[in-house]
């Protein structure tokens, strides 16, 4: 069954078009109509090339994560003062047995109508359902000013991805206070959450980590680890910090100095058990945009040596043991898509302390940086 | 009558088919009003394209043209104010073949209501239209007019000879006043006792068109025919109980083209306040068909002695507890709809000009209350303890009205459940517009696996599952008195204890003489001062 076409209709007209889509699309049959509301879900984004790419991965989110969808395209470029809304239904298939509809109002505002949006939204939430809001937009959301807090007023998860930030250290620096502040806002009785997307393509990262150090090879690895060098690709830099905030603090090291090159590499020196180890985050001009290896320079058995975890053929993480003959191991890291990912993140409402803690370490890192740098991007 | 209608128009399944509308004029005073465009003559003319109503039939509409003076053809005039009100409001677009078929009943005496002449022509017109369309002489008076004229309107009535016998069986005479009843309980008894004297209790039909909406309905329906819900509903199982009504409308309407205002309700809502506008009737009324006890049959009579029992039961509130449960404000200027709309000083200024009437010195600085929140408690062995919270509010971010009742927690220990992630509630809530319908959430494991709860919501809604659109509740009261059945309608004795409840607020806030109220923008869910009522008692008001 094909997707209704979106339709420009008044704000106070859309229900009744959303209604009416579902019952054009549902043809004769006279079973009630169906739809399917797991969550309410609040896109913000800043321009219509943004939205468009939103717009091709909304029914992915939809599929994973059943939701009415309010797309917000707070557009600079239009001098509009009046808010634009388009309704727009969509078949959702369940399983063998059926199909169900899903919904997704778009409202568009030029750059003198965005204050708007919040009472729009507030018109076109559904009661009883959790909300969401998707925080779209390239400043990370600490910097975004009071349209966020008001667009976040009725949510309980603030969903963002912190991939591709234009400058990470600040970005990184005021999110950690940020998540403690937004989480504790929502008043008494109302809990919510901030989630970061970018931690939830660490997960198979840090399952390779975790069972490397638990394993034989990881045996006096800690004590020993003299260098960590991180390698991504373009925009992954916050989420190569994420992993490594994450895994310094697991090692107990203690960040000591940090300096930068910009667009190149940064570099931490930290206390560590038994040592001043380093930790490189090294950018590479191409390939994915995700990181891409990770080196541990340590000894094992009494010899220099390193573990060294890698992607091979973008479908597995592998692990080798420098100077020691056997096989690879492996882990299959199954694809997923930034709408999937948002999509499961919407049913992951529980606040997850390891995430908490690892932000904590990451600001420690910013400041180092942000001190040495006394203030200029980096 | 189609079946359709015939099947949901009454109660009681066994006087479906007796309880047909009678032949008769429907005479409403204030015809050329905002409640008689919006509301009423678009309500009959659905009846009439539903082909519901009676064969012999005619509406005539009496009282001062809106402009406040007539040029033309009087009937001409109603005609062209009907068609506006239908084609902007009714359920059903105007057709033009039963808009003739409508038009040609419908007529208009202009007159003031307190000029016995203007009764006399009254009588003239309605003795022609009853030659002209086969009538008996029964008439269904409806009151669309402020309160403090309903006693003028009956006792001219009276004085003309325009009120039946209650004993007659050729033709009757009903009558419909519209709520509020009053201004205070003073008021009410005293506007119930004029009409007392004119009218029967039996031809007295109290209005309040909340209680014609399908879901109000319903809810005896839900508590009463289905064996889950009536053993849970007491304060053992029932956390708390949530009544809102939200408006998105404000005092006054506005042309979307032209931005400029085209109605006012100022001259009836100033002064009144939400209160005594919405609390004291629509959402008691509902409270009592939440919270009655079982009735031993449909009967209208025996309906409406449930409901005063729980009135009867709610707790009078002393004026330190006015102070503790109860939040009124007023709206400021803010947004619906993507609009800029004006706060509500600044509407009633306006509209004062637009009726060029001048605007009365306590309204300069009005204090009428365009939002209240409370927090009541019904003393009786189902209830006790369990707090009702009531709000209602004009320029709330959308129309919409519900009951939800909210179940209590599970002992939070299977599950292991963080304390900043809690279970959420079962929550069964009713929806009476703007769909009719009603939805239970419920918890569910979320696939996968950990255990991982997710809240889930089932909802049934009326044109969904049913299709079609309902029936306005005006339509579906109208009908009823023209068939004789007061089941929906206020008995005496349910206004004066509703009264009874409000008037200690009412006493207590006009001892205070504030000077201001708290204050919430337009298209927001009401001042921050309304959780004060209800967070400290771990609870939220709810998002709609």
């Amino acid at each position: 069954m094909p997707e209704s076409s979106a339709r420009s209709v008044p704000l106070g007209a859309v229900e009744r078009e959303l209604l009416r889509q579902m019952r054009e699309l549902q043809g004769p049959d006279e079973r009630p109509v169906q739809r399917t509301r797991m969550a309410n879900l609040v896109i913000y984004c800043t321009s219509q090339e943004r939205a468009a790419r939103l717009n091709a991965e909304i029914p992915d989110v939809v599929n994973v994560h059943p939701a009415r969808v309010l797309l917000l395209v707070a557009d600079a470029d239009s001098p509009g003062t009046e808010l634009e809304a388009t309704a727009l239904v969509r078949p959702l298939r369940l399983g063998s047995h059926g199909f169900s509809f899903s919904e997704q109002v778009t409202l568009t505002a030029g750059r003198s109508a965005v204050h708007h949006l919040p009472f729009a939204v507030r018109a076109l939430l559904i009661g009883d359902l959790p909300t969401n809001l998707w925080w779209a937009a390239p400043v990370p959301p600490p910097f975004a000013g009071p349209i966020l807090y008001e667009l976040a007023e009725h949510a309980q998860q603030i969903v963002y991805d912190s991939s591709g930030w234009p400058d990470p250290a600040r970005g990184v620096a005021a999110t950690a206070g940020w998540l403690e502040q937004i989480e504790r806002g929502g008043g008494p009785g109302h809990w919510r959450v901030a989630s970061d997307v970018n931690w939830q393509r660490l997960k198979y990262w840090r399952r390779m980590l975790v069972q490397s150090l638990e394993g034989a090879e990881g045996r006096g690895l800690f004590e020993s680890a003299a260098e960590i060098r991180v390698e991504h690709g373009p925009g992954a830099v916050v989420q190569a910090w994420m992993l490594m905030s994450w895994l310094t603090g697991q090692l107990g090291w203690k960040v000591q100095t940090g300096r930068v090159e910009p667009g190149v590499e940064m570099v931490w020196r930290f206390h560590g058990p038994s040592g001043e180890p380093l930790l490189r985050i090294h950018r590479r001009d191409e390939g994915l945009e995700d990181i891409q290896r990770i080196r541990i320079a340590c000894r094992i058995d009494q010899r220099d040596s390193a573990l060294d975890l890698f992607v091979q053929d973008g479908q597995r993480l592998a692990l080798r043991v420098e100077g020691v003959e056997e096989a690879l191991r492996t882990m299959t890291t199954p694809l997923q898509s930034p709408a999937e990912l948002v999509g499961r993140q919407l049913s992951d409402r529980e606040r997850d302390p390891v995430f908490r803690a690892s932000m904590s370490v990451a600001q420690i890192m910013a400041r180092s940086l942000l001190e040495c740098f006394n203030g200029a991007a980096v | 009558m189609p079946d359709d209608f015939q099947n949901t128009y009454s109660l009681e399944p066994d006087v479906s088919k007796s309880l047909l509308p009678q032949s008769c004029q429907l005479v409403i005073f204030g015809a050329a009003g905002d409640l008689s465009w919006r509301k009423l003559l678009p309500a009959v003319y659905n009846l009439n394209i539903d082909g519901v109503l009676p064969t012999h039939f005619a509406v005539v509409g009496f009282g001062l043209p809106a402009e406040g003076h007539l040029s033309g053809d009087p009937d001409d005039y109603i005609r062209q104010r009907a068609k506006d009100g239908i084609s902007r409001f009714s359920r059903q677009p105007l057709d033009e073949s039963h808009w003739a078929d409508f038009a040609r009943a419908l007529f208009f005496v202009p007159g003031s209501f307190n000029d016995a002449r203007a009764y006399a022509q009254l009588k003239a017109k309605m003795e022609a239209v009853d030659q002209q369309f086969g009538i008996p002489g029964s008439r269904v008076y409806y009151l669309a007019v402020p309160p403090t004229l309903v006693g003028t309107c009956v006792e001219h009535l009276k004085a003309a000879g325009l009120i039946a016998d209650p004993q007659q069986v050729r033709s009757f005479t009903r009558v419909i006043v519209e709520k509020p009843i009053g201004r205070d309980l003073d008021s009410a008894r005293d506007i119930m006792r004029v009409v007392g004297a004119c009218f029967a209790e039996s031809q007295t039909y109290r209005i309040d068109h909340y209680l014609g909406k399908e879901t109000v309905q319903n809810l005896l329906v839900l508590r009463f025919a289905n064996s889950i819900f009536e053993p849970l509903w007491n304060q053992k199982y029932i956390d708390h109980v949530q009544i809102t009504v939200a408006e998105e409308e404000g005092l006054a309407q506005y042309d979307p083209k032209t931005g400029e205002m085209i109605a006012t309700r100022a001259g009836y809502y100033e002064g009144v306040g939400a209160l005594r506008d919405m609390v004291q009737n629509h959402m008691l009324q509902v409270l009592c068909l939440v919270a009655m006890e079982p009735p031993w049959s449909l009967k209208p009579d025996v309906v409406r002695d449930a409901k005063v029992g729980v009135l009867n039961c709610l707790r009078r509130m002393t004026p330190a507890e006015v102070e503790k449960h109860v939040v009124r404000a007023q709206y400021i200027e803010g947004d619906i709809q993507g609009k800029r709309v004006p706060g509500y000083r600044k509407e009633v200024r306006e509209s004062f000009e637009v009726m060029k009437k001048p605007l009365p010195p306590e309204s300069v600085h009005s204090t009428t209350e365009t939002f209240v929140a409370l927090k009541l408690f019904i003393d009786n062995w189902r209830w006790a303890g369990v707090p009702f919270y009531l709000r209602t509010g004009k320029r709330m971010p959308k129309r919409a009205s519900e009951v939800a009742i909210q179940f209590k927690d599970v002992p939070q220990v299977l599950f292991g459940s963080p304390t900043d992630v809690p279970l959420e509630p079962v929550v069964l809530s009713l929806r009476v517009q703007p769909e009719e319908g009603l939805a239970m959430r419920i918890a569910s494991k979320l696939p996968g696996p950990k255990v991982r709860i997710y809240p889930v919501k089932m909802e049934f809604n009326y044109s969904s599952s049913f299709g079609g659109t309902s029936p306005e509740a005006y339509e579906r009261l109208i009908l009823d008195v023209m068939a004789g059945d007061a089941t929906l309608f206020m008995r005496r004795d349910g206004v004066e204890a509703a009264w009874q409840f409000v008037m200690p607020i009412l006493d207590h806030w006009e001892q205070m003489h504030v000077r201001d109220l708290p204050e919430y923008q337009c298209g927001t869910w009401g001042p921050v001062e309304a959780d004060r009522i209800i967070v400290p008692d771990g609870r939220r008001w709810r998002t709609l």
